[in-house]
């Protein structure tokens, strides 16, 4: 998250300012991808078509950093549910973690898998979640909304998504336990 | 094991104690120091799924920016606006090529055919059918014999007292054989056959009017003395005589004219 500094940042890139762009592009990227590839199988593909939809619709965007990403996640959902809709949207599990699951696990060794665990090792896991317990989940953690505007996005109450959210949690610490990547 | 169980932690039922820290969790607010290490585990866990651009993950950056570069409009100018610009400008050009392209083919041929039936260079039966139409030209072919059974009448119904019903298609006259369009003399038509015309009142035109042909079978005639008999054009036409017809009545070049 940009943070203060959002406001300034997105004014320069109305304004055309590429650099401001840039920032902005950076800082949401990562989110976008680990989002996309949990509920698009052409994440990259997707990610594209949702940049370019925000580029011809910035200069009449208003709104705080949330809101901006509330916007840039709505649009990337629905560029995905136009891409995939037929598509079965269940990715493996990342060879890495699987294969971590496979080995003996010691607490040594899980601490070791969890310093080096990946944003991708991470949310292959929370992939194999339900998917809308996983969709839910990054779009709350990653993606960094409120649970109203995932409320709105996915819709669902906001209770609905909080409850969802919290089963997501609690399956997601037995994965982890069974992958090893936990005490 | 875990997946479903009520409380969040192996082992331990009433998850409904462990709500806040999985609201925690999911506002990736700090984790209290005495809570349970699994859920420093799992903090820690979407802390890296949350975490900053792994390799690879900004490659789009590029094809971003290019966007941005081409749809980046100088402020004041809303890209909804442009947008719908260009909205209308593929629009014309989907939708206005074509008819435009269309139209000035029918114009070009139409003109072109007219200008051709006028100048009556067209086969025969085009050239009959435009004389019957449009009173182009007869066909060269003809002569004003083959058309003199068709009922010759005077072309003035002024005579006949037909022009006091002047919507009355019935009383419409027909022209003589040897009245040419616009009531010019057959002379000028060069010999050509010349058919069936309706005429029209046009006060004012000066042409010449040429008696009609006398048809005694069918109409008499008060002047009917020679086929080509000339009356001087009448200075100040006497439009009350003339036969108006309904626009949908008159023959094309007429409504041209007027």
């Amino acid at each position: 998250m940009i943070g203060a500094a959002f406001g300034a940042t997105l004014a320069r890139a109305q304004d055309g300012d590429e650099a401001a762009f840039a920032c902005i592009f950076r800082d949401v990227q990562p989110a976008l991808l680990r989002y996309l590839g949990v509920i698009a199988p052409e994440a990259e593909d997707v990610a594209g078509d949702t940049w370019v939809q925000v580029v011809a619709g910035l200069a009449g965007f208003r709104g705080e950093e949330r809101a901006f990403r509330a916007w840039l996640f709505t649009i990337a959902r629905h560029r995905a549910a136009d891409a995939g809709r037929s598509r079965t949207r269940r990715p493996a599990v990342p060879l890495e973690m699987s294969e971590e699951a496979q080995q003996p696990v010691s607490a040594d060794t899980a601490d070791l898998a969890l310093e080096a665990l990946s944003a991708r090792a991470v949310v292959g896991l929370i992939a194999s979640l339900p998917h809308d317990q996983a969709e839910i989940i990054l779009l709350r953690v990653v993606a960094g909304l409120e649970a109203n505007d995932v409320a709105r996005m996915v819709g669902k109450t906001p209770g609905a998504v909080r409850v969802a959210a919290h089963r997501g949690l609690r399956r997601l610490a037995g994965l982890a336990e069974r992958a090893g990547v936990t005490h | 094991m875990h997946g479903e169980m009520p409380g969040f932690f192996p082992g331990r039922p009433g998850g409904e104690h462990d709500e806040p820290l999985l609201d925690m969790l999911l506002e990736r607010r700090p984790i209290p120091p005495g809570a349970p290490p699994e859920v420093h585990d799992l903090a820690r866990m979407l802390a890296a799924a949350a975490g900053p651009a792994e390799s690879g993950e900004l490659a789009g950056e590029t094809a971003a920016m290019a966007a941005f570069a081409r749809r980046a409009s100088p402020a004041g100018i809303s890209p909804a606006v442009s947008r719908s610009a260009r909205r209308r400008l593929s629009g014309w050009s989907a939708r206005g090529r074509v008819p435009l392209a269309a139209a000035v083919t029918a114009l070009t041929a139409g003109l072109g055919s007219t200008a051709a039936a006028y100048a009556g260079v067209l086969p025969t039966p085009i050239q009959q059918f435009a004389h019957e139409t449009i009173a182009a030209p007869a066909p060269s072919g003809a002569h004003p014999s083959t058309t003199s059974a068709a009922s010759p009448q005077p072309s003035a119904g002024r005579q006949s007292g037909a022009a006091e019903r002047p919507w009355d298609h019935s009383a419409v006259p027909v022209l003589a054989p040897g009245q040419g369009q616009y009531g010019r003399p057959q002379g000028l038509d060069h010999g050509r056959k010349v058919g069936r015309t309706v005429p029209s009142c046009y006060p004012g035109h000066g042409l010449p009017q040429m008696s009609p042909t006398p048809s005694p079978a069918k109409t008499p005639s008060p002047q009917g003395s020679g086929p080509y008999k000339w009356t001087p054009p009448s200075p100040s036409p006497q439009a009350t005589d003339c036969v108006v017809l309904p626009a949908h009545a008159q023959p094309r070049t007429a409504r041209a004219v007027r």
